[in-house]
């Protein structure tokens, strides 16, 4: 793109003002005349079966309204696809933190009171925490009723050959092909690789404010995609869509988490049986113990090369711990569909992935930044510097070899305007890869390709004066800077100052449907329809009211008369290529007494399109790559018997501002994206090649290769024990 | 109420305020529930996130973790107090804008607060010693480059322009 757009003079969020000074409203902090505060009572037992539920004791306590459990609203259920999981269980419980009971109250006090007081006897019965255990033959069923189970779509499902499978997808090859491929390649690696649960760490838990007016129920919510949500409520409750407004602007932090709600259930049967506003708002308890994690993975991976260095063939079989319910995942394939991306970046004539979702009885896996990718990139982009050892090539010489390349593109067309080649080079360059480190250091890295988000919404532009533009949208602003986005882009469109525009969010009553903020989507989809509401508002208003840039406050003679309105959607298609490339190189220290890593620098490399934000494209890309170093270094649910052992985020570490190296950002190229402008997606990218370079920088250092994460230092202290 | 009944007088941002509770209750749930000052956020409930941070005679604190009743006659400043009565912004909230040291904005009062703090003490801090200083803030959005610089920024604009 050659063209001279006024994206590269550094935004100020339009919403900044209110965030610096607290002014912004976020879900929780809505507290409407008459709210009622809401508790839920979890399950403390992994799997069991519910033989009696006596709620007499907070009933009588002061200050309580209502307290529901499975038997009063019915067996519910609910789920971004897959309707599984219910609102609150009623025969059974499936994992630890799975809600049983829900309290209305005047106070937070005594509705946690309340919660203490309800009584639950509870039959334990055989639990499966593993996800192989979980597909032999005797494994103990989670859900011996699926055959009932209904999707979103309202029809049933084709029952998997294990009950214990919640999705099953196989891309790619045929079995035969594959092998055959494998037998004709000179040589063939096998690594498998292990990855834990996750947390999205949000600083805002989810949370809900929901009342009635009538028989029109209200709902203020966390939910990143306000028409879903109000999808699901009403084919949940029964209650009919268009008497359901979705309120949705500020949320607190999403990185996929944001999708998949919990509290708008409870909180709608609540706000019905008192006739009271009500706000449910996790606590971090919760939040990490049923909220949705990152799913485990184990992935093996098998790679022919050539004598030569070329990748012939490359198969995945990836099993996700899917947990108790598969209600997370948004996907009908119920997997994590970034699993297949396990070497996306390169050019392989045959290629097969298996991915499978197993139930455990452990919290149910949902989405977090990348989902399914994440796990896949490490996996992959270990593996190649494991082939690049054993064939003794450079991992950075290896990886050009078989990149994605004009000529020698991916079958779906990604790779024929890529700068991948350069990318790699920057990022190398950035950590001075040419260079020998010092005893104790070594540099890693590691490269990537990002898939764009299918999807679809829609904006109204509104002229109000020839200098004056309101864009209506419903989409929510989960902090990746959508309202300035599309004030941006409209202001260029139209040819006028980003002073004239402004953005208004509003509710699913009034604003065109919009498929939510994720799977990086929005600036592609909303920043596109915005792009061609605008050119329709110029043809509408004629070239003279508009000739050239309109300086705010000055109004030219026109005869149009104002308001004029405007509507345009945009749909990005599934599977469409977007050639957005990046490559992380790292520096790290290892203290070889105490296994300890220090990441010393770092470098990004970015092949992101057009950037319409830079502060947020900066922050977007800074931001992905400190999601990732927590991944690579500190990050762990972990899970016993079920059970959550991070209680707080005391336990569950985040990374804080000295863990931060100096990381140099580089964007590369200029090659255009499906974005409005030539823009790419930039949501899911900083993070996903982060652990991968970590590891392969600690196994040049000090020669131990790690293949699961975290990195913690004892594993690397026991790696040093072993090669001594 | 369970406990209710105990008349607890202090300042919040220069405004004498009286309330009538249940000591032990969290400053923090004071603040947001009974004198809808709701800038100051809730994240982990346990003194870890920093999303509750308030000054308390300029201490550095965790509203999440301070019963109310600790609080007769002391003086609290919140997020809401920091710009002058005119709404002009403080020079670390125009470097948080300026600098785009936010995104989603849930940890931001906080990060602001905090970095008043800090200022407060240090008027000319290194970038280790704001990195430092602001490890009990939690940001899962930046990776902490931006509130970084805009907390430097705003000590320079500090310097330049003597309160």
């Amino acid at each position: 793109m050659t063209v001279q757009l006024p994206f590269s003079r550094p935004e100020v969020r339009h919403e900044g003002h209110l965030k610096v000074t607290g002014s912004a409203k976020y879900t929780g902090d809505h507290y409407p005349p008459g709210l009622l505060h809401v508790a839920c009572l979890s399950s403390p037992h992994a799997h069991a079966l519910i033989r009696g539920v006596d709620t007499s004791g907070a009933r009588d306590l002061p200050g309580v309204h209502a307290v529901l459990t499975g038997a009063d609203i019915g067996d519910v259920r609910f789920g971004r696809f897959l309707r599984d999981l219910p609102v609150l269980a009623t025969d059974r419980v499936r994992f630890i933190g799975q809600r049983v009971a829900a309290v209305a109250a005047e106070t937070r006090e005594a509705a946690e009171e309340a919660v203490r007081l309800i009584d639950v006897e509870y039959e334990d019965i055989p639990a499966v925490y593993d996800p192989r255990e979980a597909l032999t033959a005797d494994a103990p069923v989670l859900h011996p009723e699926a055959a009932g189970y209904l999707t979103m779509r309202g029809d049933g499902r084709e029952l998997p050959e294990h009950l214990n499978l919640q999705g099953d997808l196989v891309a790619g090859r045929s079995e035969e092909e594959m092998a055959s491929a494998f037998a004709a390649a000179d040589r063939v690696f096998e690594h498998t690789f292990r990855t834990p649960r996750q947390h999205q760490g949000y600083i805002e838990p989810h949370g809900a404010v929901v009342w009635f007016e009538g028989d029109t129920c209200h709902v203020i919510s966390t939910n990143k995609a306000p028409f879903t949500l109000r999808a699901h409520l009403a084919t949940a409750t029964g209650h009919p869509a268009e008497q359901i407004v979705v309120y949705n602007r500020f949320i607190g932090g999403d990185f996929g988490g944001k999708g998949f709600s919990l509290d708008e259930f409870v909180a709608f049967y609540l706000a019905r049986a008192t006739g009271r506003p009500v706000r449910s708002v996790m606590s971090y308890v919760e939040e990490l113990s049923g909220a949705g994690p990152r799913h485990a993975a184990e992935l093996t991976l098998r790679t022919a090369v050539s004598s030569d260095g070329i990748f012939l063939a490359h198969s995945a079989d990836v099993v996700f711990d899917g947990g108790a319910y598969a209600a997370g995942k948004a996907a009908p394939d119920l997997v994590p569909h970034g699993g297949l991306d396990t070497m996306s970046a390169y050019s392989i004539a045959a290629t097969r992935h298996r991915l499978r979702t197993v139930y455990t009885n452990s919290v149910p896996g949902g989405h977090m930044r990348a989902p399914g990718e994440v796990q896949a990139v490490f996996a992959g982009e270990t593996h190649v510097d494991l082939i690049a050892g054993e064939l003794g090539l450079d991992p950075v010489e290896l990886r050009r070899r078989n990149l994605l390349r004009p000529g020698s593109p991916a079958p779906d067309g990604t790779g024929a305007q890529s700068a991948a080649g350069e990318v790699l080079s920057r990022a190398a360059e950035g950590v001075d890869w040419a260079t020998q480190p010092t005893r104790g250091r070594g540099t890693g890295i590691a490269v990537y390709r990002r898939k764009g988000g299918a999807g679809r919404g829609g904006v109204v532009l509104r002229a109000l004066a020839p200098d004056r533009f309101e864009i209506v949208t419903g989409a929510a602003d989960q902090g990746a800077g959508t309202v300035t986005m599309i004030a941006r882009v409209a202001a260029t469109a139209l040819g006028v100052d980003e002073s004239c525009v402004e953005v208004v969010q509003q509710p699913t009553a009034v604003a065109m449907f919009d498929q939510g903020a994720g799977a990086s989507r929005v600036t592609r989809v909303l920043g596109e329809a915005a792009r061609l509401a605008a050119l329709d508002m110029r043809d509408v208003l004629a070239g003279d009211v508009l000739a050239g840039a309109v300086p705010a406050g000055a109004v030219p003679a026109c005869a149009v008369e104002f308001p004029v309105e405007v509507t345009r959607e945009a749909e990005a298609p599934r599977g469409e290529a977007s050639d957005t490339f990046g490559a992380v190189a790292v520096e790290v220290e290892v203290d070889e007494l105490t296994g300890q890593i220090t990441v010393v620098r770092a470098a990004l490399a970015a092949d992101t399109g057009t950037v319409i934000n830079p502060l947020s494209h900066r922050g977007q890309l800074e931001g992905g790559f400190a999601f990732g170093l927590g991944a690579a270094l500190m990050e762990e649910l972990p899970v016993e018997d079920g059970q959550v052992l991070a209680g707080s985020l005391g336990d569950y570490k985040l990374p804080t501002a000295p863990d931060m190296p100096p990381l140099t950002v580089i964007n590369v190229g200029d090659t255009p994206g499906p974005g409005p402008f030539g823009a790419k997606p930039v949501g899911e990218f900083g993070n996903l090649g982060v652990a991968p370079a970590i590891g392969n920088a600690v196994a040049r250092a000090v020669g131990v290769r790690l293949q699961q994460l975290p990195l913690p230092a004892e594993a690397v202290w026991a790696g040093l024990a072993e090669r001594a | 109420m369970p406990d209710s009944g105990k008349r607890i007088t202090f300042t919040v941002n220069g405004l004498e305020r009286d309330v009538v509770t249940a000591p032990a209750r969290p400053i923090l749930d004071v603040l947001r529930e009974d004198l809808g000052l709701t800038g100051t956020k809730e994240g982990c409930s346990v003194g870890v996130c920093g999303a509750c941070s308030v000054l308390i005679d300029g201490q550095l604190m965790s509203a999440c973790l301070i019963p109310v009743g600790e609080l007769e006659g002391r003086a609290v400043t919140t997020v809401e107090g920091l710009a002058d009565e005119d709404g002009r912004l403080s020079a670390v909230q125009q470097a948080f804008l300026t600098c785009g040291g936010f995104q989603c904005g849930i940890c931001t009062p906080g990060q602001v607060v905090a970095a008043t703090a800090l200022l407060a003490e240090c008027p000319a801090p290194s970038p280790e010693q704001v990195r430092d200083w602001m490890m009990g803030n939690l940001c899962r959005c930046t990776g902490y480059y931006s509130i970084v610089s805009a907390v430097l920024e705003a000590a320079a604009a500090g310097r330049e322009e003597p309160a």
